[in-house]
């Protein structure tokens, strides 16, 4: 099983961010810690404290949680759920808020990996998006962190952002490839989020992207230097040292149980999926209330494998055409003969006889590649 | 019989026919204010969305008139579109007179001038109705006088009426009375009545609608087709007033309908005789005219499951539309669909819509092409509905095409941009007249394929909707064609190609390739569009594949909305047609009717 708590604090909103997050007030923090409490108890109560492998602290921003309440959480999941030995214990953190002293406390709650959300190591970017940081913020806290005893650092970076080239993106690479050496990085695309303040001035116009060949070079280029550097990379947007990959993450991708804690949070166990209410009184009222997860969407076989289609191939692994018989009954390769024919053509995927997967071209166009694949799955 | 009045109302669309009808039932209290809807007449929800009449419809009106007497109105309903005018010859057929409907704003247009001709042909009284005369901008006296001059009919009585206000529909009703004839016809002679409309009701079989000119009808009583010579009992008769209303006998001069178990819509046809087994009519109409389609498409399911379900769709639609034909087809491209016939491109598009709305049926539909003449060097002569069944250019002597007869309607300031119009589509002038100072007649000979394309659209743009047209199918005349194909990523799509005239196929090649290069999106792979005369490649067009479409983050709480994500995008595409790992939109098969627009 894979346990994510879900933090929803941040000191402002950043202006691509969709998740959902609010600057506390009052009592909010008490509120949420008092809701966790019965959430967790309700679900260990229910799954019989079932054994973890994997803990992820995500929001939000986890790091914003003073150092008592932290140490009330980890006894609270300690409680609740049983830890494997050896688990991987990840948090996000933003440069802003951390110090080697937080940092310390945090290793001996256990956390063992720590996701730092540096987003861009130019000043320029970090003003377009909104963060709260500076560029020599974030590598002062990375300094920290390596300071304070973690031996397990990733770096959230995004690109695809209005203004940036092919030079500028790989300039930052160097800088983490070389300088850094952080044993995880994770390269996201810029996505428009509706809604989001980011969008609306790139609507207006205000704003532009790079065009699509500059954006698909910034892909390319940028991968090639992360595994000339000696970073896999394992998913779309993940990158890592031998034997660092995020095992939370890779969890969801081999479609593994996992249970969320906080507003907002997804769980899925045996088929079965809920959503938290993505709003912290609403979901602190259910959970209160002992009524976590009562309302669950049972996953049809056809969503099973249509969602195992989408997940495994985001990874390098791809899709085990064992796996998919196992879950269908049907044989990939035959099902979609043609298309997989014009995509290997095109150097859209590779094809072993054991499964497929997307090359890094099929990656940069996956959602196109997916929509087909999974439209007959 | 003296106190009956058959009549019809001729109208160009929008002039105010079916407010007219309305109105006239509501003063005469056939339909109150609770059950009325808007333009009662319009049965169907497609006739009530176009406006436009497409089926004969009927209706019995009891009406007391200023002197006191009791009569029978039937307001018998005519189609208002070019394409079927064979039905509206029939329903005038039905009448002895006809309220000419003109919208007193705008004019005479070319389908009324020549549903009047019709009318006058049967020898029906027509009686001027100027309709909207409540508007500022009417202009009632130009229009008596192009009346007038152009029909040549005495506008001196005209009622002048605002059907949407009320204003004088009474004295409409008057005139009808005080001015229509009477019908003649003797009751103890064999029964002749006249089909003039007949369709297929799930439960009681074909309905028919006729009216009576000698004899009487009686439920229970044998009846016989003239044409087939099949023998029915009438098992239920009736009138429409404005419901089914059960009668147990009608006699001369009557409007009814009547049921007898007849099974197949071939044994009713519009224009046929019913009379006696025992003592047939000895003049019987001169029977109905088998209408042939002129206008064909593939229509093709986009799902291949749903083959049978359409098929049974057009089975159900062809028995209330004998001028619709469907028979199966193949192409490459779409696979297994059907080729249908057609009157023209209204009756097309109606046939389609109704396709889709009633039986929910999705569709690719193939641009329509019209029905060539192809004589061969050994001298066999057929005709093909589908360029893609061309044969080799080399086994062909001569290729020919319909012609049509159109006259165009038009004030006299877009003549020029008419006559542009119809030189451009290898027109033939032959007459050209002033209907009064300002509005003409233009009178061309086209090659039929030509208006099939894009001649309305056209027309009505270059004269801002002031032309009106109608036009009659002529003659085959041999013509300098060539087959036009299309090639999508190196395969010829069977089901893009035309037939063209050779002197506009290579610009015509450029502009479809243009137009697909427009119409198909950009996606997982590139597409090339060639334009090929024979093996000559005259036009080329590529759209580059996509070069960025993934999602960034897809964690626990992401999957349920990424995956619903995708499933809309594939959802939002399911009118794409495959073709090998290409998509192609439904627009495209229609290129060929849009291609003008790119210019």
């Amino acid at each position: 099983m894979l346990l994510y708590i879900h933090v929803p604090f941040c000191r402002r909103k950043c202006s691509y961010c969709a998740f959902y997050s609010k600057v506390p007030e009052g009592d909010d923090m008490g509120l949420w810690e008092r809701a966790l409490t019965a959430e967790a108890e309700t679900l260990s109560r229910r799954h019989g404290r079932p054994r973890v492998e994997t803990v992820y602290m995500g929001g939000g921003t986890p790091s914003l949680l003073p150092a008592w309440l932290m140490e009330r959480v980890a006894g609270l999941l300690r409680r609740c759920f049983d830890i494997a030995p050896g688990a991987e214990f990840s948090i996000e953190a933003n440069p802003d808020s951390v110090d080697s002293w937080g940092l310390r406390d945090l290793l001996s709650l256990g956390v063992n990996r720590l996701s730092l959300g540096v987003q861009s190591l130019d000043d320029n970017d970090l003003k377009v998006l909104g963060r709260p940081h500076t560029a020599s913020q974030a590598l002062s806290a990375f300094e920290a962190a390596r300071m304070a005893g973690f031996r397990n650092i990733s770096l959230d970076l995004m690109w695809g952002l209005p203004g940036q080239r092919v030079a500028t993106w790989l300039r930052q690479l160097r800088m983490v490839t070389r300088d850094l050496r952080p044993e995880h990085v994770s390269c996201y695309a810029l996505t428009r989020e509706p809604g989001a303040p980011l969008a609306e001035r790139l609507d207006s116009g205000e704003l532009t992207l790079p065009d699509e060949n500059e954006q698909s070079r910034i892909f390319v280029y940028g991968a090639e230097h992360l595994e000339a550097h000696g970073y896999l990379h394992y998913e779309i947007s993940n990158f890592a040292r031998m034997g660092f990959h995020c095992r939370h993450n890779t969890g969801y991708w081999e479609g593994r149980d996992y249970l969320g804690l906080g507003p907002s949070a997804v769980s899925t166990v045996a088929g079965r999926r809920w959503e938290n209410p993505r709003d912290l009184a609403a979901w602190a009222e259910e959970a209160l209330a002992g009524r976590a997860g009562e309302t669950a969407e049972e996953l049809s076989p056809a969503t099973r494998a249509r969602e195992m289609v989408m997940l495994s191939l985001r990874t390098s692994r791809g899709l085990s055409y064992k796996a998919y018989r196992a879950l269908t009954g049907r044989n990939f390769a035959e099902q979609h003969a043609t298309l997989l024919k014009g995509l290997r053509q095109h150097g859209l995927v590779r094809m072993t006889r054991d499964g497929v997967r997307l090359s890094r071209g099929g990656m940069l166009v996956s959602n196109l590649i997916l929509e087909r694949l999974m439209g007959e799955a | 019989m003296e106190k009956i009045r058959n009549f019809s109302i001729i109208a160009h669309i929008d002039h105010g026919k079916s407010t007219l009808a309305d109105r006239i039932l509501e003063i005469t209290g056939l339909v109150g204010d609770r059950e009325k809807r808007e333009q009662y007449l319009d049965r169907m929800e497609l006739e009530q969305e176009r406006g436009i009449t497409i089926k004969a419809q009927t209706v019995r009106i009891p009406y007391r008139s200023r002197n006191g007497g009791d009569y029978i109105l039937n307001l018998i309903d005519t189609p208002g579109h070019v394409d079927f005018s064979y039905e509206v010859s029939r329903s005038l057929a039905a009448c002895e007179g006809a309220l000419l409907v003109v919208d007193a704003t705008q004019g005479v247009e070319a389908q009324t001038l020549a549903n009047v001709y019709l009318a006058l042909d049967h020898d029906l009284e027509v009686i001027p109705v100027l309709n909207k005369i409540d508007l500022p901008s009417a202009e009632p006296e130009r229009v008596k006088q192009e009346i007038e001059e152009g029909i040549g009919l005495d506008c001196a009585h005209a009622v002048m009426v605002s059907a949407k206000t009320g204003l004088n529909v009474d004295q409409v009703l008057e005139a009808i009375v005080e001015r229509l004839p009477p019908p003649k016809g003797d009751a103890d002679k064999p029964l002749k009545a006249l089909i003039f409309d007949s369709w297929y009701d799930t439960y009681q079989g074909v309905v028919v609608l006729f009216r009576i000119i000698d004899g009487r009808v009686r439920t229970g009583q044998k009846i016989m087709m003239n044409s087939t010579r099949a023998v029915f009992e009438v098992g239920s008769l009736g009138v429409f007033s404005p419901e089914a209303l059960a009668v147990k006998e009608l006699g001369p001069g009557e409007v009814g309908f009547l049921t007898a178990s007849i099974k197949d819509l071939s044994d009713a046809h519009v224009g046929d005789t019913i009379t006696e087994p025992g003592r047939p009519t000895p003049e019987p109409f001169p029977g109905f005219k088998t209408i042939k389609p002129m206008v064909f498409c593939g229509l093709y399911p986009v799902e291949p499951a749903e083959y049978e379900p359409l098929k049974m769709a057009l089975e159900k639609l062809q028995l209330n539309d004998a001028a619709f034909s469907y028979e199966p087809e193949t192409s490459q491209a779409l696979g297994f669909g059907f080729r249908c016939g057609f009157l023209g491109l209204l009756h097309m598009e109606i046939i389609q819509e109704r396709l889709e709305r009633e039986f929910q049926a999705k569709l690719i539909a193939t641009a329509p092409s019209v029905v060539y003449r192809v004589t061969t060097v050994k001298g066999e002569v057929f005709e093909i509905d589908n360029p893609s069944k061309m044969p080799d250019v080399t086994k062909i002597a001569e290729l020919a095409e319909p012609w049509v007869k159109m006259e165009i309607h038009v004030p006299g300031e877009y003549v020029g941009a008419v006559l542009k119009l119809c030189e451009e589509k290898r027109g033939i002038q032959k007459d050209m007249r002033y209907l009064t100072a300002t509005r003409v007649i233009i009178t061309y000979e086209l090659p039929f394929a030509e208006i099939v394309f894009d001649f309305f659209d056209k027309l009505k743009s270059v004269t801002r909707g002031y032309a009106s047209m109608d036009y009659e199918v002529t003659e085959f005349r041999g013509s300098d064609l060539v087959k036009l194909d299309i090639l999508i990523n190196g395969v010829t799509v069977d089901a893009m190609s035309t037939i063209v005239h050779r002197t506009g196929a290579e610009r015509m090649g450029r502009k479809l390739a243009l137009r697909l290069k427009r119409t198909i999106p950009r996606q997982l792979f590139e597409v090339v569009i060639q334009a090929a005369i024979g093996n000559r490649i005259i036009a080329r067009e590529r759209n580059a594949p996509m070069r960025k479409d993934v999602t960034a983050k897809c964690y626990g709480g992401d999957i349920t909305r990424k995956r619903k994500l995708l499933e809309k995008q594939k959802e939002g595409k399911r009118r794409m047609k495959r073709m090998g790992n290409i998509e192609l939109p439904q627009e495209a098969f229609l290129a060929a009717l849009k291609a003008g627009d790119d210019e």
